[in-house]
């Protein structure tokens, strides 16, 4: 059948076995994605599907995705759709005479598989299409951007002992990767991938430091800084898509517990104010306007090395204007005394401390020297 | 011990009621989405530890997680309960979040540090939450943990359970040290939880 053979799952695959093994690597857990079922067996669902006997399935598959793209693309409603024709597959799999001594496993690898197949011929239909889904995703984007220049872990209440830049660095890398997949699934795997990255860090730390573990107090506070540093693409859009689309028998417990924490992470970040940093909201505020102002220059000056030859020679001709107010600079090297030297010497001491500590405050505010230079030759 | 806690008050919240999707499963075996609310602090994950860790049922299958957690509980009547437990973070900050956790939970613990007042006010706040936009027949507990440290008490257990009694909850006190009433309270949460009525 041209529909089946005609999707191609190859290039995404590696690093998913990537992430499910990070997953399944952690504790021993219970159910779903945990478990040796969480291996999709997407090749297999297609070669089932491909025998005459399934032709039946394969014709209902079909003739649901040819009844939806009749209609007006909505996320909300065809999620409905999908759910109902997700449940009325279960059975018809459940009772199928291919499935017929199949394991609750290989009946779930069909179901995952599925699930992975419809997702993907829906994908463009379904995943961030509407204009308010990129306008959400470009607000929580340039949210974070901004987070990012200044939102450190104390200010979310995350102790000293949980700083582990290696650790927080794979829970990042894990939330980066949501936009490698386009099957609900695997976009939740790598929100498991980063939740358990973080479970297994507090199970460490408890246990090396003779610590009790405090639960959601250090959970969540670690994954809203994971959030802010990963600045996952399309971060709501991939909520709303794993909410929707996840089959709904699956998207309990544990599984539901996690995701849940992702959202109330994207939730916070979009309310984000001073007392939600421990701050003042005018010390906020000003955080937030010099972040934007860092942003804008990265924006105003994407290449900094061609930015800067041109100021350079700008500024030296402003210098050159004001060269009056500065002694020394219209001198000949020869014809200074000593005195002069000294305090010429002088002057380039001070100058030098300055420039060391201005150099400084601009990196505490993620200001890039270059960049701001060459934006005041743009002014 | 001048610790021990007051048991289960009566209540009738929640009995009764059938049907409960987030609750039932089939009439043996239930499944309950518990949410932990209470300050930051007041030992909420250390109660659930206690309890997880203390049940010592071979064939129990037992997630250890940072924050959420699941534990079957056997009763005499040879129905079991599993408990799926979700931990919220009780700082201020995260407080707004709530709602997400305690939408569905067919339980609630909230828990206050008996030595700590402000704990205890924080504590209302939270019951007042819940009966606002908690479910209807949601099964609600308050617990003054740390009653160990009694010597310490600055929330007198009268004061807790008339507060409970108030709200259709039930009181009581326990030690997540010791582990002083810890089975007992998820034992009285796993009675109260509404049965579905088997198939006539």
């Amino acid at each position: 059948p041209p529909l089946l053979l005609s999707l191609s799952p190859a290039p995404t695959d590696r690093q998913n076995s990537k992430s499910l093994s990070l997953w399944a690597g952690g504790q021993a857990a219970m159910e779903s994605p945990t478990s040796a079922a969480s291996r999709v067996d997407f090749y297999g669902f297609l070669d089932r599907m491909r025998r005459p006997e399934a032709a039946d399935l394969f014709r209902s598959i079909k003739s649901f995705l040819a009844s939806l793209s009749l209609d007006e693309p909505s996320a909300e409603a065809d999620g409905a759709r999908v759910q109902a024709f997700f449940a009325e597959m279960e059975a018809a799999i459940r009772g199928h005479p291919l499935w017929a001594d199949a394991t609750h496993q290989e009946i779930d690898h069909a179901l995952e598989g599925l699930e992975k197949y419809i997702m993907t011929k829906l994908f463009d239909r379904t995943f961030a299409a509407s204009p308010e889904d990129a306008a959400a995703d470009a607000e929580v984007s340039d949210k974070i951007g901004l987070l990012q220049r200044f939102v450190r872990p104390h200010h979310l209440d995350i102790p000293k002992v949980l700083n582990n830049e290696a650790s927080w660095l794979i829970a990042v890398k894990e939330l980066q990767k949501i936009n490698s997949f386009k099957s609900p699934w695997e976009k939740l795997l790598c929100m498991m991938s980063c939740c358990q990255v973080i479970n297994n860090l507090l199970l460490n730390v408890s246990m090396t430091n003779d610590r009790t573990p405090s639960g959601a107090d250090e959970f969540l506070p670690i994954l809203i800084y994971i959030t802010i540093k990963a600045n996952p693409p399309q971060l709501h859009s991939n909520l709303k898509f794993v909410q929707l689309f996840r089959r709904e028998t699956k998207l309990v417990s544990e599984v539901e517990y996690y995701l849940t924490n992702l959202i109330s992470a994207k939730m916070f970040i979009i309310n984000v104010n001073g007392h939600s940093l421990s701050m003042e909201e005018s010390e906020f505020q000003k955080h937030m306007e010099s972040a934007k102002l860092g942003t804008q220059m990265s924006v105003a000056s994407p290449s900094s090395s061609q930015g800067l030859a041109t100021s350079t020679s700008g500024l030296q001709k402003q210098i050159d204007a004001e060269g009056s107010r500065f002694p020394f600079m219209d001198s000949e090297t020869e014809n200074l005394t000593q005195a002069e030297l000294k305090q010429l010497h002088g002057l380039y001491r001070k100058t030098v401390t300055r420039y060391t500590l201005l150099s400084k405050a601009l990196r505490k505010l993620s200001i890039d020297e270059d960049q701001l230079l060459a934006s005041v030759d743009d002014s | 011990m001048g610790c021990s806690s007051s048991l289960p008050a009566n209540s009738t919240g929640g009995l009764g009621n059938i049907n409960n999707e987030n609750s039932a499963t089939d009439s043996k075996n239930l499944k309950v989405k518990l949410v932990l609310l209470g300050d930051s602090g007041v030992g909420k994950s250390c109660i659930v530890l206690r309890f997880v860790r203390g049940q010592f049922d071979p064939t129990s299958k037992v997630t250890i997680g940072a924050s959420f957690l699941s534990q079957t509980l056997a009763l005499e009547d040879s129905t079991t309960v599993k408990f799926e437990i979700w931990d919220t973070a009780g700082q201020e900050r995260y407080a707004a979040l709530a709602p997400l956790y305690y939408r569905g939970a067919g339980a609630a613990i909230v828990v206050y540090d008996i030595t700590s007042a402000e704990s205890f006010n924080k504590a209302q706040y939270w019951v007042k939450e819940l009966q606002r936009h908690g479910s209807q027949d949601m099964i609600m507990a308050l617990v003054g943990n740390k009653a160990d440290l009694h010597e310490k008490r600055t929330v007198s257990s009268q004061e807790a359970q008339e507060h409970a009694d108030m709200n259709n909850m039930f009181f009581v006190e326990t030690s997540a040290k010791t582990a002083d009433n810890i089975n007992q309270l998820f034992e009285e949460i796993a009675k109260r939880l509404p049965r579905p009525t088997p198939l006539s």
